[in-house]
């Protein structure tokens, strides 16, 4: 089995009208064996960034840790936020450092920058980035997002529109996928507020 | 298997040269079924890696005046397993006197490809027709014949892209309804399957350049072709 697909997870992002989403599911497993259900994959860089990490639980969390550390410094040092875009390629260098020896993971980063306009990006597991126009996806149910998002996403969508698709794009697709799902995370960061909603899907 | 072997020592490993059987040459096939009517589609592109052999080879094959069943995987299997078919279809009408319906053939086709078990027919058929109340019906099929009916599925390369769609639109999964979902009226169906491929076709280089809709009511068997993007 492919170790991406060891622990299973799904990750998507979408832009909406001055607003982003990312959403996650919550299954953490062995192969076959469900473990937990409330295993976070999405987490916060400051009020207007998220990224969230798809692949090996472990390269998960130890990427996320180094993560809080570059950007804790960052701000120390630079006195003021992390720009999407930035942070981007400090995802993207970062994963280039493993280059021969990689970390197992998708990330997916969603974030408003300082004027206020919604950006997504994605990487592979060495660090290529992908920047999107309207959104990105990772994980085992990559493919079955892709279509769900395909058909669900518009352009300008407002905040709450925005939800229901990234919301029925990720439910629809890890329900077709053994390895994704038990429960969802959805995130909406708008220039105002960040709305966060626990969704519970088919628990399988 | 020429990395195994160790560099140490001279001699080869004993090594058999085999040609693969199979190929793949992907393409998508998307079936709804509804209340009086069965819609069957599937795109025309044939490839073989990066290569497109042909831009118009169907994949949806009209067997008789109520069925039509769609092969993707390997095209050499698809047109020899349709061909058997469509033989085996004559023979019956002179057996038994009357047209072959569909959940005869459904049967037909799992027999046969059972019959094949152990060198198998590399297609993933569905076929689509009306049954003997002249509802709707769609048969899924694996490889080797096992089939169940649905009211809607994918298969093919873009199945891992389509079928959720198909389940959230036709199926009303992750929605707040009642029980059982309703039937769709024939143009939503359409329009769905005309959805379904175009995002397909996006995101999936093995989908494209046409697709074949075929309609089957109690009337007959409609036809209908639209373009898709052919990069």
């Amino acid at each position: 089995m492919s170790i991406m697909a060891y622990n299973g997870a799904s990750v998507v992002a979408m832009k909406g009208k001055n607003c982003v989403a990312i959403a996650s599911d919550r299954r953490f497993g062995v192969q076959a064996l469900t473990v937990s259900c409330d295993f976070q994959k999405i987490f916060k860089v400051n009020d207007r960034l998220f990224y969230g990490l798809a692949g090996l639980g472990t390269d998960v969390q130890t990427l996320s840790e180094r993560f809080r550390f570059k950007s804790n410094m960052y701000k120390l040092r630079e006195e003021r936020d992390l720009e999407p875009k930035t942070f981007a390629h400090m995802v993207s260098s970062t994963l280039y450092e493993k280059r021969f020896g990689p970390y197992f993971v998708e990330p997916v980063v969603a974030g408003l920058d300082k004027k206020g306009e919604p950006f997504v990006c994605s990487t592979d597991l060495i660090g290529c980035i992908n920047f999107a126009k309207d959104f990105v996806v990772a994980g085992t149910a990559s493919q079955n997002l892709y279509g769900m998002c395909e058909t669900v996403w518009r352009e300008d969508l407002e905040p709450e529109e925005l939800f229901e698709a990234v919301s029925q794009a990720l439910l629809n697709a890890v329900d077709r996928d053994c390895l994704s799902g038990w429960g969802a995370v959805v995130h909406i960061i708008t220039p105002e507020k960040i709305i966060t909603r626990t969704l519970k899907g088919r628990m399988d | 298997m020429l990395a195994d072997a160790p560099a140490a020592t001279h001699h080869a490993a004993a090594m058999q040269r085999r040609v693969d059987p199979y190929a793949d040459n992907g393409g998508t096939a998307v079936a709804i079924a509804g209340e009086d009517y069965a819609i069957i589609a599937a795109d025309t592109r044939q490839s073989e890696g990066y290569n497109i052999n042909s831009r118009n080879a169907p994949k949806a094959f009209q067997l008789n005046e109520s069925t039509v069943v769609s092969c993707c995987g390997f095209y050499a299997d698809a047109t020899a397993l349709t061909t058997y078919l469509k033989q085996r279809i004559v023979q019956y009408e002179f057996d038994h006197d009357k047209p072959m319906s569909t959940p005869a053939l459904a049967q037909l086709l799992s027999i046969t490809l059972y019959g094949k078990r152990f060198f198998p027919y590399y297609v993933h058929n569905i076929l689509a027709g009306l049954d003997e109340e002249g509802r709707g019906c769609i048969f899924n099929y694996d490889p080797v014949g096992s089939f169940e009916k649905y009211r809607w599925q994918a298969a093919g390369s873009g199945v891992s892209l389509i079928q959720p769609f198909l389940d959230n639109q036709v199926g009303f999964k992750n929605m707040p309804l009642e029980k059982n979902p309703p039937f769709l009226p024939l143009a939503k169906a359409l329009q769905l399957v005309k959805d379904a491929f175009t995002s397909a076709t996006e995101r999936d280089i093995y989908t494209g350049d046409c697709v074949e809709i075929f309609i089957i009511t109690k009337d007959g068997v409609r036809k209908e072709s639209y373009d898709l993007k052919k990069d």
